[in-house]
């Protein structure tokens, strides 16, 4: 079955929200298509005051409460917000794969707005795959949408402002030991069946849990599918879609909006949103739109990660594949990433390089001697998610 | 238990359903809505799935339905997400080993 609307967006954190609301004012039909319960994205397991917030938005209020906000909006709106539902390829005609628990249909807009956010940046260290080591994210998520501890005796790894979160907010909620460890140079963490400890420095520390909060990076799997033009970000060390004034991409019809295409603010990626939505429907306000995302700074500065990884380490956690077997396959001539996972099943696993992409292109970078930035992702390919192979039977051509 | 009894925003949990599951067997309460994974984190397990090539135990990691982690069977289905799946009364979810085994077809 194919549906059809004006404008399809993915994601419903806060760019997705924006470009929703724009285009729908404008009288768009529009679809909204999110693989979380409800709105929000990282908004709904978020506790902190939003402050700062473009003017049609309520200011002061914390996380939760706008994710809250918008769900009302979008309703208001008239947009179709499909949530639980996840949209894993993006096909020639503007066409998306879109798969939830009761169906599986083809979507086609005039208009595609990719809004799929970010993923955590991890890096590889001796027991990170233990039990008890997990994202930021997870931790955020258990503490604030499940209200359960991921443990008492944390380590909250990061230097920025998510490690800082993550540590206030674990102490907030009753952890009884938190401790922040700022470096991941020389980092070690063993344990038998659960992590255990973590050593730093020369010091050992007696944990059950370790949060890894380095950041976020870009996530836009599905523009990437496209192969809309893309570029190395020294800002966000990763490759992400260039993008006009309007965040359109090289393809007229896909917008790649928010954090997907480069880590930025609340406030910035609804900007962002209301831009695409306005481009997307050619609305009036698209100059005052555009003149309100020049106003708020973008995003931070996430440092490249270039720590050495020992041997012994899992780099990709999916298949398993360690530092040595990596770095083996450089020296035997694999210095691109599609190379190096032909060779060695590193990110060939279901987080489709998510998690390993960026360690992968370091090693190459240490090992051959190359510019990170001359180090292209591995090829992007659907599904974007896990789905049942029964949910692309059911897709009729 | 590792479950938050009061939270600095939310406070104190007023009242909630509950429901029992089986894991590896045991009989375990989980709260109505939360998922397979979230119950398990609030009993204190730790281990959901071991991995096929290394046998080496995971559990909760990425929470956002990404990775391989959390990758149980669930009501004889192999390569449930557990972080993704609502907890029902009366589910049989068993650590995953590996790549797990289909129950024979009768």
């Amino acid at each position: 079955m194919t549906r059809t609307a004006d404008v399809a967006v993915v994601g419903a954190g806060p760019s997705g929200i924006g470009a929703a609301l724009a285009a729908a004012r404008n009288g768009a039909s529009v679809m909204l298509i999110d693989e979380n319960k409800a709105p929000g994205g990282h908004l709904r397991w978020t506790v902190a005051l939003q402050n700062n917030l473009p003017p049609d938005l309520p200011d002061g209020v914390r996380g939760f409460e706008l994710a809250l906000w918008a769900a009302a909006k979008l309703a208001e709106a008239g947009v179709e917000v499909l949530s639980s539902t996840v949209a894993w390829g993006l096909f020639e005609d503007n066409t998306l794969g879109v798969t939830s628990a009761s169906s599986s249909f083809q979507l086609r807009a005039d208009s595609i707005v990719i809004a799929s956010g970010s993923t955590d940046i991890v890096w590889p260290f001796p027991g990170w795959e233990l039990p008890g080591v997990l994202t930021a994210t997870a931790a955020l998520r258990l503490l604030h949408l499940d209200r359960v501890l991921p443990g008492q005796r944390v380590a909250v790894i990061g230097d920025g402002d998510l490690a800082t979160t993550v540590v206030a907010d674990l102490q907030g909620c009753g952890a009884s030991a938190v401790e922040q460890i700022r470096s991941i140079d020389g980092l070690t963490a063993g344990g038998v069946g659960r992590v255990n400890w973590i050593e730093s420095d020369g010091q050992r520390t007696s944990v059950d849990t370790i949060v890894i909060a380095l950041g976020r990076q870009p996530d836009a799997q599905l523009a990437h599918q496209a192969q809309v033009a893309s570029a190395y970000s020294a800002t966000d060390g990763v490759f992400v879609p260039v993008r006009d004034e309007s965040f359109r991409t090289s393809d007229p019809g896909i917008f790649v909006i928010g954090d997907a295409g480069g880590v930025c603010s609340t406030a910035r990626a609804f900007a962002e949103g209301v831009v695409a939505g306005e481009a997307a429907t050619q609305g009036s306000g698209l100059s005052e739109a555009r003149a309100r995302v020049q106003s708020i700074e973008p995003g931070a500065v996430t440092p490249a990660l270039t720590v050495p990884i020992a041997d012994g380490t899992i780099v990709c956690r999916c298949e398993e594949v360690r530092a040595e077997t990596m770095r083996a396959a450089i020296a035997d001539g694999a210095v691109t990433i599609n190379d190096l996972k032909r060779r060695t099943r590193g990110g060939m696993g279901i987080c489709q390089g998510v998690y390993c992409n960026r360690t992968m292109a370091t090693l190459i970078s240490q090992e051959a001697g190359l510019q990170p930035g001359t180090i292209v992702p591995m090829t992007a390919r659907p599904p974007a998610r896990m789905i049942p192979m029964a949910a692309m039977a059911d897709l009729e051509p | 238990m590792n479950r938050i009894t009061s939270h600095p925003v939310f406070g104190e949990r007023t009242s909630h359903d509950v429901v029992t599951f089986v894991f590896d067997g045991q009989e375990l309460t989980a709260l109505d809505g939360e998922s397979v994974a979230t119950a398990l984190q609030a009993h204190g397990i730790a281990v959901l799935r071991t991995m096929p090539e290394t046998g080496s135990p995971r559990s909760l990691f990425c929470g956002v339905g990404r990775c391989p982690d959390c990758m149980m069977t669930i009501d004889g289905v192999l390569n449930v997400r557990a972080c993704l799946t609502t907890v029902r009364d009366g589910m049989v979810v068993e650590t995953q080993h590996g790549l797990g085994t289909w129950a024979a077809k009768e």
